[in-house]
């Protein structure tokens, strides 16, 4: 009985907990299905009688949705690839050799990862305008380089560290070179390491906001990051169409989260556990 | 790492109790003259290696780094590269030190860290130690629990600047409702409840990171550690304080330093909730960094006030470095 107490108990904490937590993704869902008459209504209504995607449709017909969704997925995908190619390499690097200069490296690149933004977007922004970069994606792919490779770099080394270096000997002595042992035996295997590093970049550039916002000054070149900053400052708000706007912004992230779920921790800790 | 005297005896890390000489180590490579250790031998493939990185470093970080340090020092408005430099010069410190607007934003960014890192790290670990009993559904809850750490910051601030509306946002209804407020609140216009509802957002977004590391720490904890307790007599609380807390203690303050950091440095939560605004009661210095260079168009100023978050951040990250190695190594 008193076990049976206890479960109970559990199972309405973890409910209420999780339900508090949870509840403002939830109130996005819910009030972008909203018509545009059941905003503002008093008491809120927690599920809409007749949902509707009214909003949605708004959304993408008044705004250049799918310009900035696709703008941030040529920057996301731009900003992984270089990053990648640069990480993988200097990752192995600093699994594999202690040469001088290995260690100032490593601590070179975590100091890179928590430089203030804010402070860096000045100088970037004077570069950028001087090459005529500002407007174009370019800018902000270069400018999302600052801080994925640091990234990438500590979580690919933290992968490779994981892989014996045995193997790469037996390759050795096979007789493959040392790219040639990178290329066919340490990266073949360390392929769900480089894959949650790769989504993981991903989402850090998807995400980026203060880069995009200086650098990206007409609509048409926006990310969708941007474009979802800007509903604020706008005359009237229809909160249907911004929680609308916001949820398709979100949907590919939280498909990569899940994808990603098992990593999450290599990549939340990259470079602090050594 | 400080440098060792060559011939210092030195341990074998294979087998600790080895202890051999380094010189000794040495003479057994055979000698290879600088320029095929430069060109030919491991050391340069080390090298090639990182050579990308060190380049892209240099060029994206470092150069403008140093660039962003220059302008602090000049009187520069609107800095174009290229024009003739002004002479050195310290007013942009002066200006900001003399300010008010300056020893406002240091405030604000304490309490605004404080307020959230403390929030963020109790809900963090209240959350992961209820996750961690076993029951049904145990995965898809710690799913949901995480989930905000994956919510875009700008959707994230959207969300919750309609949750916040006076008029017909969730929270006010919630709290009259309840009885804890007797009047609506104006969360982002009036400057108190600005700071607070800035850092809502930021705990919201924060928590799940301490979440996913407690979780991560409760799991390495072995099972025996509790059962011999048990045997000892000891209750579920005194575990808890004796073993669990303890063993955690560590990934905690692993967490907490990396969440500080990042608050320290949000931009995007503030920018598109409340602006730095109202009276600056959210101006975080990250925040006042991009107000001065971006829109009063001072950017001398604004890169001497990045430069302070700058020497901030630097020796948070040699704390941070020292720790993790006394800690992690």
């Amino acid at each position: 009985m008193k076990r049976q107490v206890h479960r109970a108990m559990l199972y309405i904490l973890v409910t209420l907990v999780v339900g508090v937590l949870f509840f403002p993704v939830y109130w996005m869902l819910n009030t972008s299905l909203a018509a545009h008459d059941q905003l503002y209504v008093y008491p809120p209504r927690f599920v809409h009688p007749n949902p509707t995607l009214a909003a949605y449709v708004k959304v993408f017909r008044e705004r250049p949705m799918v310009r900035w969704l696709l703008n941030s997925l040529i920057v996301a995908l731009l900003s992984t690839g270089f990053s990648l190619a640069i990480s993988v390499l200097a990752g192995y690097s600093l699994s594999r050799y202690r040469v001088w200069g290995s260690e100032s490296l490593g601590y070179l690149l975590l100091a890179s990862r928590m430089l203030p933004g804010t402070l860096l977007v000045i100088p970037l922004f004077v570069f950028m305008s001087k090459l005529r970069l500002v407007n174009t994606l370019w800018s902000v792919t270069i400018a999302n380089i600052t801080f994925v490779v640091p990234f990438a770099t500590w979580m690919l080394k933290g992968y490779f560290d994981s892989i014996p270096r045995e193997l790469e000997e037996a390759a050795y002595i096979d007789g493959a070179s040392r790219l040639g042992a990178l290329v066919r035996v340490t990266l073949p295997l360390s392929s769900p390491g480089l894959a949650a590093t790769a989504l993981y970049s991903a989402i850090l550039a998807w995400d980026e906001y203060l880069f995009a916002r200086t650098f990206l000054t007409t609509n048409s070149v926006w990310t969708i990051s941007v474009g979802l900053g800007s509903f604020r400052g706008e005359y009237i708000t229809f909160w249907n169409e911004v929680m609308a706007a916001s949820l398709i912004g979100t949907v590919p992230i939280i498909f990569m989260f899940l994808l990603l779920e098992r990593h999450l921790i290599s990549g939340l800790t990259a470079g602090a556990v050594k | 790492m400080q440098r060792r005297d060559p011939g210092a005896p030195v341990m074998c890390r294979k087998s600790p109790g080895i202890v051999v000489s380094k010189q000794l180590l040495r003479e057994r490579l055979p000698y290879r003259p600088l320029w095929w250790r430069l060109l030919r031998g491991t050391e340069a493939f080390a090298y090639v290696l990182m050579a990308p990185a060190i380049l892209t470093i240099a060029v994206v970080v470092l150069y403008p780094t140093l660039t962003a340090i220059d302008i602090s020092f000049r009187r520069v408005d609107i800095y174009t590269p290229g024009s003739a430099r002004g002479p050195f010069t310290l007013t942009n410190y002066a200006r900001l030190f003399g300010s008010t607007a300056f020893w406002q934003s240091v405030q604000v960014t304490l309490s605004y860290m404080v307020i959230s890192v403390a929030f963020a790290l109790l809900i963090g670990f209240g959350t992961a130690i209820l996750l961690h009993q076993r029951f049904r559904g145990r995965t898809l809850a710690r799913m949901m629990a995480v989930l905000p750490w994956a919510i875009p910051p700008v959707v994230a601030a959207n969300i919750w600047w309609w949750i916040l509306d006076p008029s017909f946002g969730l929270l006010n209804w919630v709290l009259l409702k309840v009885g804890l407020i007797k009047e609506p609140v104006n969360w982002i216009i009036s400057p108190g409840p600005a700071l607070a509802a800035v850092s809502m957002v930021t705990v919201w977004k924060g928590y799940p990171f301490f979440v996913v590391m407690t979780l991560a720490g409760l799991q390495a904890i072995p099972q025996d550690l509790y059962d011999s307790a048990a045997v000892d007599g000891a209750g579920r609380l005194a575990a808890f304080l004796h073993i669990t807390l303890p063993a955690l203690r560590q990934i905690l303050a692993l967490a907490t330093l990396l969440t500080v950091m990042w608050v320290f440095r949000e931009f995007a939560i503030i920018w598109v909730l409340t602006g730095g605004g109202p009276m600056r009661a959210t101006e975080t210095l990250a925040i006042m960094t991009y107000t001065e260079a971006f829109a009063h168009f001072r950017m001398g100023v604004g890169a001497a006030v990045g430069v302070v978050t700058l020497v901030i951040s630097t020796i948070a990250s040699i704390i941070f470095i020292r720790q993790s190695r006394k800690e992690f190594y």
